[in-house]
C-alpha cells in the first residue's frame, strides 16, 4: 500500500494530490497523512463523493486517511465516465458582444460550475482567462472550492508572462502548451468557452 | 458561495444587478456578483452577496444609487430567510 505526506500543503493541493495518487494506485488503497482541519476534511469529502472508502485514524504525526475502494468497479457500464472532463477558458469573457456583459458571464459560469453535481476535472486557463485566476479575479473564492473538489486548476505560463502577471497567480499552478495540448486530446471531453 | 449569515439582494433586470454592482465596486465595498441561489426566483438570475458586516454600508449606497433590490434575503441554516 502506497502512504503519501501532504502536510503542509496549501489548499487544494493536498486534493489535487490525492486525485493523482489516486489515478496512479488504479484501485490499490492508498494512505494519506494530512493536517488536522480543512485538509482533512477537503480529501476526505472529494474521495467520498468519488465513491471511495474512507477511514480515518489518529497519529501522532496527525490524521491518517485510509482510502480503499475502485468506484469504477461499482458504477454501471451505462455510467461510466469516458475519460476526463476538460474546459479551456480562452478569454476573460464569454461569447461575443458587449465586454462587461461577457465578464460577468463568464464569472457566472465559473461559480456556477460549483453547483453541478460533476464539477470538471480540469480548467484551463489561457490568454486572456488568465485574469480569473490571478490577482484581482473575482472567482479565486470559488477556483478555491472547485479545487477543493478535484478540479485541477491551470494556467497557461506563457499567457501569465506575456500579462506580466506571472507573481500574481493566485489560483492553481502554471502550466505549459504540452500539457494543454495533451489535456484536450486525450480528454473525454473538451469544452472551449 | 453563501455562507451562513451572508445576505443575498435581488433585483428584477440584469441592468440594475449590474448597476448595483458598478455603485457599490466604486466605493470599495466588498461585494460578489453572484448566480442567484437556485431556491431563490428571479428574473435575471444574478444576486449580490454580501456579509453582514457590511449590510448598513451596501444597503444605504444601494439606497442613495437608487437602485434597491427588489427582494433581500439573509441566509441561516441553510434557508433563505426573505427581510425585504
Amino acid at each position: 500500500m502506497k502512504t503519501i505526506d501532504c502536510r503542509n500543503m496549501a489548499c487544494p493541493l493536498p486534493v489535487v494530490t490525492v486525485k493523482r495518487a489516486l489515478a496512479e494506485a488504479a484501485g490499490e488503497p492508498l494512505e494519506v497523512l494530512l493536517d488536522e482541519g480543512a485538509p482533512r476534511e477537503n480529501v476526505s469529502r472529494f474521495a467520498t463523493n468519488r465513491g471511495f472508502l474512507v477511514q480515518e485514524r489518529s497519529t501522532e504525526q496527525g490524521p491518517v486517511l485510509l482510502i480503499s475502494g475502485n468506484p469504477l468497479a461499482a458504477e454501471q457500464p451505462t455510467a461510466k465516465r469516458e475519460g476526463a472532463t476538460v474546459i479551456l477558458i480562452g478569454s476573460d469573457r464569454m461569447g461575443d458582444g458587449p465586454e462587461e456583459l461577457g465578464r460577468l458571464l463568464l464569472k457566472n459560469f465559473i461559480i456556477t460550475l460549483l453547483d453541478l453535481a460533476a464539477t470538471p476535472d480540469r480548467l484551463l486557463f489561457v490568454n486572456s482567462g488568465v485574469f480569473l485566476t490571478t490577482e484581482g479575479s473575482e472567482v479565486l473564492e470559488a477556483l478555491e472550492k472547485l479545487g477543493n473538489r478535484g478540479t485541477e486548476v491551470l494556467s497557461c505560463g506563457i499567457c501569465l508572462d506575456y500579462f506580466q502577471r506571472k507573481d500574481k497567480l493566485r489560483a492553481g499552478a502554471v502550466t505549459n502548451m504540452f500539457t494543454i495540448a495533451e489535456s484536450m486530446l486525450q480528454a473525454g471531453s473538451a469544452v472551449r468557452i | 458561495m453563501v455562507r451562513d449569515g451572508d445576505f443575498v439582494a435581488l433585483f428584477n433586470s440584469i441592468h440594475r444587478v449590474m448597476k448595483a454592482e458598478k455603485e457599490l465596486k466604486a466605493r470599495g465595498l466588498p461585494i460578489l456578483l453572484i448566480p442567484a441561489p437556485r431556491a431563490l426566483q428571479t428574473e435575471c438570475g444574478l444576486a449580490i452577496r454580501y456579509a453582514a458586516t457590511e449590510r448598513v454600508a451596501v444597503e444605504d449606497a444601494l439606497a442613495e444609487g437608487g437602485v434597491e433590490p427588489v427582494e433581500l434575503y439573509v441566509k441561516r441554516d441553510e434557508e433563505y430567510v426573505r427581510i425585504r
